[in-house]
């Protein structure tokens, strides 16, 4: 159904000219790529793969050199379309710092519905319910260069939901937290697509990270290398091999105990699968 | 190392202070200011400065905040107040430690000496709490709406206002990766503590090369991000936080008038001499 397609990459490549080398030199090439509202896809790739660009394409901060990028049916390449696109489509980027723009928590989360010209009582309300959302309600007076890195990337999704877009792409968000604030900021988004039904787009290296996807797409060399659920991608030990990437660790332990006898299920991704799948086994002995 | 300013800092709160307008704010502090500058003796002082104090008691923001604050300028109170006690000569010599030269300590001096330092005191007082109680965003947006008449003449009024706002909101983050760096360089070896003045500059470099080229990559970054959530200059921008002038800010414009005319009466007008304060400047 057309309706569901939220983005459409349509055999969409992206150039820039490298100044060391003078090269005309491809980040994406004939990337063809459907998200259908309600998904939550994850984007994996090792750095340099091109799957950063692709979060600038998909609402048309980047424009694609061949090809189209269509959101909800409307080409980023229209200029009348950018501000249309950019309320559907929320980017929240790596570094937290480098995406807030005031002080104060609650004031850069109304900066957004500000821009939109959303009358002032309708934006109280948002702000409330985005902070709520993402649990920092009762920061919602801090200042923003006090919170911890997963705090601060709370607030900018918070920046990002009071807009309320369809979808939100996430271009490595987590990786520069610790562990801790990236747990958080994973409880978050994984709430956001199961509760409220947003349309989430993951980019990042981190396997582990992928393994609750409803799918996962695979980024090598500027094309898309693998497409479909965590456990056919992960199961593909060589493709995964040959883009730099490297099973999620429950997957290995999964399939060492696989490949020495055992009778664990190639659908093993998560900690408490693999428990119960050995304590099944510890069962039957 | 650069920590602890706090200056310029916001403290939340519920105070009949931070519930002014913005633009009440600002406008009555800089009546304040000019006030303090137009007042001429001791009592008029004594009373500028009570005001500034009897306004952080309503700030509810704690002593140790404005403390901290004053303890910053108190290098240039006692340069200034050492300035006064030297140079100026006028009134009964006090105190002339070397017969053959001119300088000798003075009543008068001694006088202005105090009368500056408290000057100054009530200015920082009464100033730093404008910030105290505004956020960045509604100070600059108080700003941008008090220097609108300026629109007229074509100056982009928003535009400065959203490059103070985002000025103010990088200052802590810059000022931490200038701590970094400085931390980066030093474990590398780097002497920045001594030599001469020109070899403590020329170390310098290292230390500032790095932090504008980070944040240039900042500046470009947060571009990216405005462009995301749709920022499109002043065109169609609303507020979530709507600046109204109440009852509130009437209040305070009446204190503000009574306390620049008790000031002005008590300087200027001859009637004042009934009171036993000698206009000292």
């Amino acid at each position: 159904m057309m309706t569901e397609d939220l983005i459409v990459f349509d055999h969409v490549s992206y150039t820039y000219d490298d100044e060391e080398t003078e090269k005309t030199v491809y980040a994406l090439k004939d990337v063809s790529l459907t998200v259908r509202q309600g998904e939550f896809v994850v984007v994996l790739g090792h750095n340099g793969s091109g799957k950063s660009t692709l979060a600038k394409l998909s609402n048309s901060i980047f424009l694609p050199s061949e090809g189209k990028v269509f959101v909800r049916g409307m080409d980023t390449s229209v200029t009348e379309n950018e501000f249309p696109i950019r309320k559907t489509m929320g980017v929240v980027f790596q570094n937290p710092d480098n995406q807030i723009v005031a002080s104060i928590v609650e004031e850069d989360v109304a900066f957004g519905p500000e821009n939109l010209g959303v009358p002032p009582k309708e934006i109280r309300r948002r702000v409330d319910e985005a902070l709520k959302a993402v649990d920092m309600y009762d920061y919602r007076m801090h200042e923003t260069h006090r919170l911890s890195g997963g705090q601060k990337q709370r607030v900018a999704i918070a920046g990002m939901l009071a807009m309320q877009p369809e979808c939100i792409v996430f271009d490595e968000p987590t990786a520069m937290l610790d562990p801790k604030g990236r747990r958080e900021v994973m409880q978050i988004i994984r709430r956001l697509n199961k509760e409220q039904g947003m349309t989430v787009v993951f980019i990042t290296h981190y396997m582990e990270e992928a393994v609750h996807a409803d799918r996962v797409v695979i980024v090598n060399d500027g094309g898309i290398a693998a497409d479909g659920s965590p456990v056919s991608v992960f199961a593909d030990r060589e493709m995964l091999a040959r883009c730099g990437l490297n099973v999620p660790e429950i997957a290995e332990v999964a399939y060492q105990l696989r490949s020495r006898g055992f009778d664990v299920p190639g659908s093993v991704l998560t900690e408490e699968a693999l428990v119960d799948a050995v304590l099944r086994l510890a069962g039957k002995n | 190392m650069i920590r602890d300013i706090t200056i310029g800092q916001y403290f939340p709160g519920n105070s009949f202070l931070h519930l002014l307008d913005p633009r009440a704010k600002i406008l009555i502090t800089l009546f304040y200011i000019v006030t303090l500058f137009l007042c001429k003796n001791f009592f008029s002082l004594f009373l500028l400065l009570a005001v500034a104090i009897l306004s952080v008691l309503i700030s509810r923001i704690s002593f140790r905040v404005i403390l901290k604050g004053l303890r910053m300028i108190l290098l240039i109170i006692l340069f200034t107040a050492a300035l006064q006690i030297f140079y100026n000569s006028k009134g009964t010599v006090l105190w002339k430690p070397v017969p053959a030269w001119k300088f000798a300590v003075t009543d008068q001096g001694i006088f202005s000496a105090v009368f500056l330092s408290i000057r100054i005191v009530a200015l920082i007082l009464f100033s730093s709490l404008l910030t105290y109680t505004t956020s960045p965003t509604q100070l600059t947006d108080a700003i941008e709406r008090l220097l609108s008449p300026l629109k007229l003449l074509r100056v982009n009024v928003h535009a400065l206002s959203m490059m103070m706002t985002i000025a103010l909101r990088f200052i802590p983050t810059l000022i931490e990766e200038l701590n970094i760096i400085i931390s980066a360089q030093k474990s590398r070896g780097a002497d920045l503590d001594s030599g001469s003045l020109l070899k403590r500059a020329k170390a310098l470099v290292p230390i500032f090369v790095p932090l504008f080229v980070s944040a240039f990559r900042r500046a470009y970054e947060l571009a990216f991000a405005m462009d995301c959530r749709c920022y499109n200059g002043e065109k169609g921008r609303t507020r979530m936080k709507i600046m109204k002038l109440g009852p509130r800010d009437y209040v305070g414009f009446a204190a503000s008038a009574i306390l620049t005319a008790a000031v002005v009466v008590t300087s200027y007008v001859p009637l004042s001499s009934i009171f036993i304060f000698e206009s000292v400047i």
